[in-house]
Order: C-alpha cells, then structure tokens, then sequence
C-alpha cells in the first residue's frame, strides 16, 4: 500500500511538473490559429460523444 | 578525356549520395510498411473479398495522401529534434498536450490488441496454440531492442518490412485479368450498389488503416532517435516516398487476390482468408498467413515504440533506442508494459476482441482530423520551421486532405446514429 502511495505520488509530481512546464502555448496566436483549435475542442466533443453513444449501445 | 572524367565524377557523386540514402533510409520505409498492419490486412481482405478490384483507384489515392502527411513529421523532426508528442505540448499546451498523448495511448493499445489478435490467429493456422505464439511475439519484440543500438533495431525492422512483400507473388499467382486491374486502378467509380452503408465504412476503414495517428508520432520520434540533421530531409522524402510506394503496392496485391479468389465470399478477417485460400492454392493460403503474422509483428513493434517514445518525450526520461535498458528503464518498462497488457488481453477468454477490432480502425479515422491540424499549424509556424515550412502547394494538398477526413469522419459519426441514412 505504501509502495502504491509512493508511485501514486511520483506519478502526480511529474504530471504537476510537465504541466508548469508547457502551461503556456508557444505557438504564434494568430487568428487562424485559434478558429482552428476553437474549430478542433467542438468537432472533438461531437464526434466523441456520438462515438461513445454508438459503443455503448453496441455493448448494450 | 573531359567527357570520361565528368561521367566517372558524376558516377562517383551518384554513388556517393545512394551510400547516403541507405544510411538515411528507414524510418519512412518502416513507418509505411508497418501501416499494412494486421488490421490493415484484414480490412484490405474484406474490401477485395466484398467490392472485388472495384476500390483499388481509392487504394492508390492514398499512397500519395499517406506521403504528403508523413512527410510533414520528417520536416519537423529534423529541424525542431523534438518527437511529435513534445511539439504539441510545447506548442500548444498542457491541455491538447495531454489530449493528443491520451488519445494515442488509447488508440495505441487498442491497435495493440488487434496485432496480437492476427499474429495468434494466423498462427493457429499453422496450429500453433495462442499462448505459443504470443511468448514468441514478446520474445522477439524483447529481443529487438536488446542492443541497445537504433541501427540494429532498424535493420531487423527493415527485414520484417521486406517479409511484407510476401503478397506480392501471391497477386501474380491468381493471374487476374490485366484489364480489370489496369480499369480498376486508374478510373474511379463505385462498386455495383452504389455509395451503401456498408460501402461507406469499408471507405472510412481504407482511410484508418493508411493514416493513422501513431504513425506521425513513430516518425517523428524516429527521425529525431536516428539523428536526421535538416540536409538529410531530402533523403527523408525519397524514405517516405519509397515506404507510400510499397505500402499501396501491399494494399493492392491484397485486394487483387481476395477480389479474385474471395469474391462474394463472406471475410471476417485476413485470417478466416487464408483458411478459405488454403484449398483453392495452398501457397497462397500460406504467404497470407505469413504475411498476416508478419505485419501484426512489424506494426506491433512500432506502434508499442510510438507510445514509449511519447511518454518518454513528455516526462523527460531518457528515451532512445541507442540507451541499454539501465540507461532509460522507464522508456523500456513502459514499451514491455504495453506489451505484456496488450498480448494478454488476447488471451482472456471471452474477451470482445472483434469489436475492438471494429473500434480502433473508427476512433483513430475520428481522432486523425486533430493530429493532422496541429501537424499543419507546427508546419507553418515560421518561427520554428523557418525556411522548412509548408509551402503553398504542400498547404493546399494537406489542408485538403484533412478537410475531406474531417467530412468523412463526420459523416461516420452521423451514419452511427441514423444507419439508414445512407441506404
């Protein structure tokens, strides 16, 4: 259990630690840009959502 | 005099510049070849065996779309020397950072999976049991990286990818008929039946198994494993463009031989294939199997790499095939993790392997728009690529090509839910 705990904690260290390190995006922030990734976090949730409908309703 | 000394000058550099190229050489031919992986086979099976040669223009369509698209990963390994999972959290955060890394080890193991499902399946027809064939799997992929040298890993690669080529005597052996071929490659139509559901997801299944995510991460990371310096893209693009070449020449023989044997018949997979090849023409019925067994292997190896090499990119351990395994333990432990996970998944029994092997061609086709438009912004990012960046014309046939996946995808997507839109 304390091994588990050990890992745990190392594991969450090293993802707080890549995620201070790439907290900013180093691209240029065009417009385009932004359209693109605005464009990308819509397609992605319906798509995904609609993938998950369809897998759940298959498993079912 | 003049004359012979320019010629003998001119033979020298050609020399010169082959010796180059093969020392160059590997990354793209592996990454292309590996793509005709066991899902790959199957699905390039069961589009001959339901549409005969009437898909094969499609097939050709996508050597060049895979080579524009992997292209891009040489460029941007070479100059930036990052893997492509660094390059996207670094240039666009933590949050498409981690999206993109989840998203491949998903996809990744659940590629894994479908692998190790045709390499037992192609074994036990040769009746060797599961169990047998998945400890010979492991050996061998733990063998691989032993060396602790990229060079021999590569080369061992490289002898797996010419294993590929198996199909290619099968394809001459069924003699089909030249015309239909010739027909069938060069004007595109549809099969009889018009545009159906059923059509539609052998289309999409075509597209999954030639682009897929992990293979922007494997050459990239493999570019910058190898050491490619910028004056050795152009040899990058020949890899590339040679490995587009043999990965259509592997998807079209397959064709060829299930759209003349398997016609009609009804294919689950590459493997139930080969046992319906096995009465008509044993050889063929073997190099099949062979070739099934073999592509499981080679895409298995690459694609367990991509998500080590990914993982090792992002948390900073030491992550090259040039390391021994004390030198980088988590980038090794990680790759023998998913491994071990994925070929032991094949052995439960009961599992729902055939629908995984239905999913993972999907979701990697849905998640493939996301890889492919991060690919194009870091493309065209002046400050990181400067005088590597895309040009016009590679902006045109790329954003193109990611816009007709992204409307295939979502027509999928749709399709899902109203099956009988298309009917």
């Amino acid at each position: 259990m304390r091994l588990l705990k050990a890992i745990y904690n190392n594991l969450a260290a090293q993802v707080r630690e890549v995620n201070r390190r790439y907290a900013e995006p180093r691209i240029h922030m065009t417009p385009l840009v932004k359209i693109c990734l605005l464009g990308l976090r819509f397609y992605l949730f319906t798509l995904v959502g609609l993938m998950l409908f369809k897998f759940v309703t298959l498993v079912k | 005099m003049n004359f012979i000394s320019k010629i003998f000058y001119e033979y020298r550099r050609a020399l010169k510049a082959l010796g180059l190229f093969l020392s160059i050489a590997g990354p793209g031919i592996i990454v292309m070849v590996a793509d005709n992986d066991a899902g790959g086979i199957t699905t390039y099976t069961t589009t001959g065996a339901q549409t005969g040669m009437h898909l094969l223009w499609f097939l050709i369509l996508l050597g060049p779309v895979a080579y524009f698209v992997q292209e891009m990963t040489v460029r941007l390994g070479a100059v930036t020397k990052r893997g492509h999972a660094e390059a996207i959290f670094d240039a666009f955060g933590s949050f498409w950072g981690w999206f993109s890394l989840l998203d491949l080890v998903m996809t990744d193991w659940l590629t894994m999976i479908t692998e190790f499902i045709g390499m037992t399946a192609a074994m036990s027809i040769f009746h060797i049991p599961a169990p047998v064939t998945v400890a010979i799997c492991w050996t061998i992929m733990g063998a691989m990286i032993m060396s602790g040298r990229y060079w021999t890993w590569e080369k061992i690669a490289l002898g797996f990818c010419v294993i590929n080529m198996i199909y290619v005597p099968a394809a001459f052996m069924v003699h089909p008929s030249v015309h239909d071929v010739v027909y069938n490659s060069f004007v595109p139509h549809f099969p009889p039946g018009g545009l159906t559901n059923n059509l539609f997801f052998l289309l999409m299944a075509n597209i999954g198994t030639t682009i897929a995510p992990w293979m922007l991460f494997f050459q990239q990371s493999s570019v910058v494993d190898k050491g490619m310096q910028e004056k050795d893209i152009v040899f990058g693009k020949i890899d590339t463009a040679i490995g587009a070449l043999l990965t259509v020449i592997v998807a079209a023989v397959l064709i060829i031989v299930a759209g003349t044997l398997l016609n009609g018949a009804q294919v689950e997979d590459a493997a139930a294939a080969a046992i319906k090849l096995m009465p008509m023409n044993k050889y063929i019925g073997t190099f099949v199997a062979i070739g099934l067994f073999d592509a499981g292997l080679l895409g298995a190896i690459c694609i367990s790499l991509a998500s080590s090499w990914a993982f090792g990119e992002v948390f900073g351990w030491a992550h090259s095939l040039n390391h021994k395994i004390h030198e980088a333990p988590w980038f090794y432990a990680y790759y023998f993790f998913d491994l071990l996970l994925a070929g032991t998944v094949v052995l439960i029994p009961g599992a729902p392997l055939v629908l995984i092997t239905l999913f993972v061609q999907v979701i990697a086709t849905t998640l493939l728009p996301t890889a492919l438009v991060f690919l194009i912004l870091l493309l065209n990012d002046e400050k990181t690529m400067g005088k590597y960046k895309n040009t016009l014309f590679e902006n045109v046939a790329n954003i193109g090509i990611t816009l007709v996946i992204i409307v295939l995808s979502t027509m999928y997507g749709v399709t899902t839910l109203f099956p009988n839109l298309l009917k």
